[in-house]
Formats: structure tokens, sequence, C-alpha cells
């Protein structure tokens, strides 16, 4: 599964490298991301779910760093119809 | 190609929006467009085009910033007398230091058009010979307080077809900046795939108000022969 850590990064890029990550995979295929608690988790999986991606899990990860959360996301038709 | 973290940085915000994505960006990197006319309307759509991603752009005009064109956004008034190509170049690049712009020199090919050249015969001219290049085009004419943009995607209804008098009426600096800015934002929204309507489309800005209606083709224009032919 790749996997992406989007803690250094502040909103829009939070979001924006897990919608490019998520644009180069197939439909069906997951995307582990790495997340800090607060606007991130709040907004990624909210946006991802908006755009037709699956949530499939959403969990703290306190084994990466403190205020760490994992989130699985599974990449839905959306993206792939392109327009 | 990827794009760079440069890249991603710099357009964060459109590679959020629906449709655009990487993949959009791309291709707007990949365009080069020639911009004919580079004043009041082309001035403010030039900047959008560079701001917005667009890989190459020649801008096509030779005549000297006037005084006049200082309204244009882009030239600084120690640019009068300049030619107005090789100033909007140099905008364009201040505007962006990921744009590769200069003026249009001969052997030049580009994969689209944006025209906004301020006389309506030379629209004409220019829309034409994208047309019979093939090249998709997007046509700015400012008009009083506003004025229109006819979008021609490749094998769409030509701009002749697309034509509607005006009133002819001089160009008020703002309305030619919105029908410039909206000009750039139709030809990024092609060229990028991020467009949600593939035909050809006209917008009338008048009085503040914008009409966009889907073009169709006068019966028996060359557009249509054109299309015909295997």
């Amino acid at each position: 599964m790749t996997r992406l850590d989007i803690r250094p990064y502040a909103c829009p890029l939070t979001w924006v490298k897990t919608r490019i990550a998520l644009e180069r995979l197939r439909v069906g295929e997951s995307l582990e991301v790495l997340l800090a608690e607060g606007e991130a988790l709040e907004s990624v999986p909210r946006s991802a779910a908006e755009e037709g991606h699956a949530v499939l899990s959403c969990e703290p990860a306190p084994a990466e760093g403190p205020g760490s959360w994992r989130v699985v996301l599974e990449k839905g038709q959306a993206l792939e119809e392109g327009v | 190609m990827s794009l760079s973290e440069a890249e991603v940085r710099r357009y964060a915000r459109q590679l959020i929006l629906p449709a655009m994505g990487e993949a959009g960006q791309e291709r707007l990197r990949a365009a080069r467009v020639r911009v004919v006319g580079a004043g009041l309307t082309g001035g403010p759509a030039i900047v959008y085009l560079a701001q917005a991603g667009v890989g190459t752009l020649w801008i096509d005009d030779p005549d000297p910033v006037g005084p006049e064109d200082l309204a244009a956004w882009i030239y600084p008034p120690a640019d009068v007398g300049r030619p107005r190509g090789a100033a909007a170049a140099e905008a364009a690049r201040a505007a962006s230091a990921l744009v590769r712009a200069d003026i249009l020199r001969p052997g030049a090919q580009p994969t689209a058009l944006l025209v906004c050249p301020g006389r309506q015969e030379v629209a004409r001219a220019v829309a034409e010979e994208a047309r019979l290049l093939g090249l998709a085009h997007v046509v700015a004419e400012a008009d009083g307080e506003g004025g229109s943009v006819t979008v021609v995607p490749p094998g769409a209804p030509c701009y002749a077809c697309a034509f509607r008098a005006g009133h002819g009426a001089p160009p008020q600096p703002a309305g030619a900046a919105a029908v410039g800015a909206l000009a750039a934002l139709e030809l990024v929204m092609m060229l990028s795939g991020a467009s949600q309507e593939p035909r050809g489309r006209r917008i009338d800005l008048v009085r503040g108000q914008p009409v966009a209606r889907a073009t169709s083709r006068l019966p028996g224009c060359a557009c249509g022969r054109a299309q015909a032919a295997p």
C-alpha cells in the first residue's frame, strides 16, 4: 500500500499532496496517509469522501509520534474520470 | 513528467479544483500559447495564463506601449515606447518564474491561441488561421464596459459562425480586464482538460450580465466543410 506523510504540511498542501497521490493510483487501490490531528485530520478525510473516495479507517498512530493519525483511503471512480 | 515540489506548492490552490489535478496541471505546462494582442484585454490575460502554469507564452504584438496601455495592469510607466510583446513577456516572467515567455518568433509552433487584438478584422483573421491549423483558440473582445469571449475548441463552430456585432464602444479598462481574465480562464479550462463544456461557446458580458451560449455552425460555413472532409 502506498504511504504518504503529510504531517510537515499545512492546508491547502495537505489535501493537494493527498489528491495527487490518489490521482497516481488505480481505482480500488489504497493509500495510507499519516497526518497530524487538527486541521488535516478534519479536512483530508472529508475532502476525500467528497470526491468519491472511501475512508477505510481513521485512527490514532501514537507509535508514529504524538498527535499522529493514520487514515487509509481507497481510490474511488471520481478522479479516474478526470473531467 | 510529474510536477516538481515547487510546482505543487505554486499551483496548490488550483490543484484542488475538481477535475484539474496533477494531470491537468501537466497539460497546462506542456501548452504553448500564442497570445495575439497585449493591450487592455491581453495584458491581464497574460498574467493569468502565466499564473495558471501555462508552460510557454509567445506574445505577438509589435506595437509600442502607449500611455493608454498603462491601464493594462502589466506595464509600468517606464515601458512606454517599448514593443508591447517584449514588455508583456517580461511581465509574464515577473509573474511566474515557471513560465517561458518571449515574443513570438518565426517558426514557433503554438498548441493554442489567445486572441485579444482590439480590432475585429484582426480577430477574424487570426481566428481563421488558428482554425485552419486545427488549434484551440479563445477570442476576447472588449466592448464598452464588457465584451465577449468566443471559445473555439478544435472542430467547433468557428469565430465567424459565433460572431455577433457588438456596440463597438471604446473599451473601459476594467471591463476589458474582466473579458481578458474570463478568456484566460476559458483557455486554461480547455487546455487542462478541466472544462465541463467540450463544445464551442460564446460568453457575452453586457452591463455586468454574463450570458453564455453554445455556438452553432452557420449553414455552408467553411468550418463545417473542413469537418466533413476525411
